[in-house]
């Protein structure tokens, strides 16, 4: 009877503690969020931004703690963060409707006037821009079971309505297929950065010495090509190259490699 | 049929529904020209706008000096960008009896016991001009200046009428030219009844603005009109085809020319003419307000300037608006009208400023003024519009930016409305649900069930299309193994030799029930034969199934079934060909 005691204990212990820790563990990170929005709403915009940047460090990577970072990075006139972290949170949340205008908004108040060219995936795939990574895998996802459960179906009973439909499900599966394709590689290799400082110099090579061969102003988004003992090598979209000191810029993609100090590609 | 009859009910309905043409209800007067002589025919129109049907005829006041003929009532419908728009025409035509200035209207209609007025228009009746020893013929272009004299950039009036009693048709006009003299049309030609010299003519009008940039006095060439003459000819005896409407008419070119006229144009006097005049010259009238009169501070307000009259118009200057204090100004594009009637050009110019005041407290925006030459009372003439106040609040927001883009080129898009203006811009505020903090993530993407969709579907096509194959071909395995065992068994008995005829048979016939997996018993010697030609053997070689199975039932049959049979070696053979032909 002892033995049977023990064993439930032991079941019970195995079974819901692990569930009680991570109950205890959400409560403290929802605490920090209320905490966070709390303090932007007394106007503490630094803690606010402390408490945003801790939830999105402590792995809850999420569109709308970006979202509340950018507003307070925008709160304390730092623009190059607040459009860094509002182009974090469009890869998570393209759609929302606060995010795009505060964007915009953002966007208006930049010096740099810098058109970004449309290509020809941009203009075929239109769609990729307005959906997030999840979004494309799980429309892919749908496409990919209901495509193999048609052919599934035509082992069994092969008719003309299973064969058209079947056609209809390969085309939609190839596009969502090349959709998600260039989605992930869209945002996997994504280059972009964003000037953190009011005003910086582009040089000619990788040394305070170089020539200035033109100058960038905070939240200009250019793309960046390599590292090299502290300096970024970035791109404009017309073209025009030169290298930056590494902590003037961030990469919007959030990879500790690619971060100011981080390593060397 | 039953179509039509629906179609033309639709139509009925369309027609009739008060619905369709509901709307505001408005009644305009029109005259076709301002100035007419006495012996000529006036055409006035009296729209009603925003129903088909009024409760009476119009009633139209400042008539009393005219004889008024009916012309005709006509009703419209026009569907414009999907809006149906219905309305009346009632025309009349009217003849002077006495020269003057009158008032014509307002028009008065009632409609669903409502009265609704129109606007009044002014019609000068002049003498005609009558030449009472020159006979013009049936066809001539007169010319007429009014007035005779005037001011460097005022516009006089150039008329031109053709008098015609015949048919004409492909007219072009060729106007005279000078150096610092401008024409301008003034609205479509029209055409009336008149009389000259005892006749009647059919009357073509047109009117131009005539304007000089220079003094002088002004020679005005003769215009010169083309057309074809259309001269009727008919036979002379009377036929079948005698009616007008197989008359013949034949065309010929003519071009004819009217008078020359004189233009004395006088400088505008240098006796009281003002600082920073713009040689704008007319009669222009200034209005302005400011909407709202009462805003918070960091909001923005719009004051507008309107200048509307008839001159030059193109001549009104952009007016700027002084420093304020405290008030930062963003100057909107102006906005110029310009429009044309019988009487001349005419038109405005809106000058709008978004004011931004930057602390609270109550402020007076200063008038602005503008001179002209005033070509009525021949005189400059000074015009402002009025000092406005502006009552500024303390301010509410603490953060309020407001971008110079926003503020500028909001338009009135109508009467009474309005664009939406963007007084501030701003952020949108954080998000603080919680249920924000579960969406809007990339868990999902590369984990288990990410593999899981991506594979599990194919894995489970392929798996299952793998075990339908291998069980194919494990069912054709094992038929084929079924019939090589039972034709080995067969030949092997047959090889053992001394085989009766009851052996022989059943022997065969459990061949064929076990390589055609059959459950038929005793098989006649067709129901072999038909068994073996459904498996594609040949027909010979069923006949000679069908000739050995018959031979040995006959042995069977005459008491022979226990002897031994001679054909022990024939049906290997036939056995062996038998599979080689089964597809």
């Amino acid at each position: 009877m002892r033995r049977y005691i023990c064993l439930t204990i032991t079941i019970f212990t195995m079974v819901f503690l692990p569930g009680l820790d991570a109950e205890a563990q959400t409560n403290g990170w929802e605490d920090l969020f209320f905490r966070a929005n709390q303090a932007f709403k007394e106007g503490h915009y630094q803690d606010a931004i402390d408490g945003y940047e801790q939830l999105a460090q402590t792995g809850h990577e999420n569109g709308h703690i970006y979202y509340n970072l950018g507003n307070g990075y925008f709160r304390l006139n730092q623009l190059g963060q607040a459009i860094l972290n509002y182009e974090r949170a469009r890869i998570l949340i393209p759609r929302d409707a606060d995010l795009n205008f505060n964007l915009r908004h953002a966007r208006d108040q930049i010096q740099d006037v810098i058109a970004e060219p449309q290509g020809f995936i941009q203009m075929a795939f239109f769609w990729l821009d307005s959906l997030s990574l999840r979004e494309v895998f799980w429309g892919f996802g749908i496409l990919n079971v209901l495509f193999w459960s048609i052919l599934l179906i035509r082992l069994f009973h092969r008719s003309e309505w299973n064969y058209y439909l079947s056609l209809v499900f390969l085309v939609l599966w190839l596009i969502g297929g090349t959709s998600f394709g260039l989605k992930w590689y869209q945002v996997w290799t994504d280059g972009r950065a964003v000037i953190l400082e009011k005003e910086v110099n582009i040089l000619a090579g990788p040394d305070i010495e170089d020539t200035v061969l033109f100058k960038l102003h905070e939240g200009t988004i250019v793309h960046h090509e390599r590292s090299e003992d502290g300096w970024f090598l970035i791109r404009l979209p017309d073209k025009k190259r030169g290298w930056v000191e590494a902590e003037t810029v961030e990469q919007i993609k959030r990879d500790p490699m690619a971060l100011p100090g981080g390593s060397h590609n | 049929m039953k179509k039509a009859i629906l179609l033309l009910i639709l139509l009925y309905i369309f027609l009739n529904f008060p619905c369709l043409a509901s709307g505001d209800v408005s009644v305009t007067l029109k005259l076709d020209r301002p100035e007419a002589t006495l012996l000529d025919s006036i055409t006035m129109v009296v729209s009603v706008s925003g129903t088909r049907k009024s409760d009476t005829q119009p009633t139209i006041k400042g008539l009393e000096a005219f004889n008024v003929r009916t012309g005709g009532t006509s009703s419209r419908i026009e569907i414009i960008n999907g809006k149906v728009n219905a309305g009346v025409d009632y025309t009349y035509a009217l003849q002077p009896k006495k020269t003057g200035t009158f008032t014509i209207g307002p028009a008065e209609v009632k409609v669903k016991g409502k009265t609704i007025k129109s606007n009044a228009e002014t019609l000068t009746i002049v003498k005609s001009i009558q030449s009472p020893d020159v006979d013009r013929g049936p066809l001539f272009l007169s010319a007429a200046l009014s007035p005779k004299q005037i001011f460097v950039e005022e516009q006089a009036i150039y008329t031109l009428k053709l008098f015609r009693q015949t048919r004409v048709g492909d007219i072009s006009l060729g106007l005279p030219e000078a150096e610092h003299l401008t024409l301008k049309q003034l609205g479509k030609p029209v055409e009336y009844q008149s009389v000259y010299n005892g006749q009647s003519y059919q009357v073509l009008e047109v009117r131009y603005a005539l304007i000089s940039s220079r003094e002088g006095i002004y020679g005005i060439r003769p215009s010169r009109m083309s057309m074809t003459v259309f001269q009727s000819r008919r036979k002379s005896s009377r036929s079948l085809f005698d009616d007008p409407f197989f008359s013949f008419s034949s065309g010929k070119p003519v071009t004819i020319a009217s008078e020359p006229l004189e233009l004395n144009v006088l400088p505008l006097p240098q006796k009281g003419r003002p600082t920073g005049f713009s040689g704008l010259v007319g009669n222009y009238k200034i209005k302005s307000h400011l909407e709202p009169s009462k805003i918070r501070a960091g909001e923005s307000a719009t004051m507008t300037v309107l200048l509307s009259g008839r001159g030059n118009i193109k001549r009104i200057p952009d007016l700027k608006l002084p420093e304020l204090e405290k008030i930062k100004v963003y100057a909107d594009q102006p906005v110029l009208m310009e429009e044309t009637d019988s009487k001349g050009l005419a038109g405005s110019k809106t000058m709008k400023w978004a004011l931004v005041p930057e602390k609270e407290g109550e402020y007076q925006i200063p008038s602005l003024s503008i001179s002209f030459f005033d070509t009525t009372g021949k005189q400059y003439r000074v015009i402002k519009s009025p000092v406005l106040s502006l009552s500024v609040l303390p301010v509410e927001k603490a953060h309020v930016s407001v971008s110079q883009d926003v503020l500028k080129g909001h338009k009135t898009g109508g009467p009474g409305k309005q664009e939406v203006k963007e007084l501030g811009h701003d952020i949108l505020p954080v998000h603080t649900s919680i249920k924000d903090l579960h969406s809007g993530t990339r868990s999902g993407i590369g984990g288990l069930v990410f593999w899981l969709i991506l594979i599990i579907p194919l894995f489970a096509y392929a798996s299952t299309f793998l075990i339908q194959k291998f069980y194919r071909k494990t069912t054709v395995s094992v038929a084929a193994a079924r019939a090589r065992k039972a034709a080995k068994a067969l030949t092997q008995q047959c090889r053992k030799g001394k085989l009766s005829s009851n052996d022989l048979t059943s022997s065969i016939r459990r061949y064929l029930n076990e390589r055609f997996d059959l459950s038929l018993g005793s098989l006649t010697p067709d129901e072999a034969v038909d068994i073996v030609l459904s498996r594609g053997v040949k027909a010979t070689t069923a006949e000679r199934l069908r000739t050995a199975l018959q031979e040995l039932e006959d042995a069977i049959y005459t008491g022979k079934g226990q002897e031994t049979c001679d054909m022990g070696g024939d049906i290997p053979k036939l056995i062996k060909q038998i599979e080689k032909e089964i597809r």
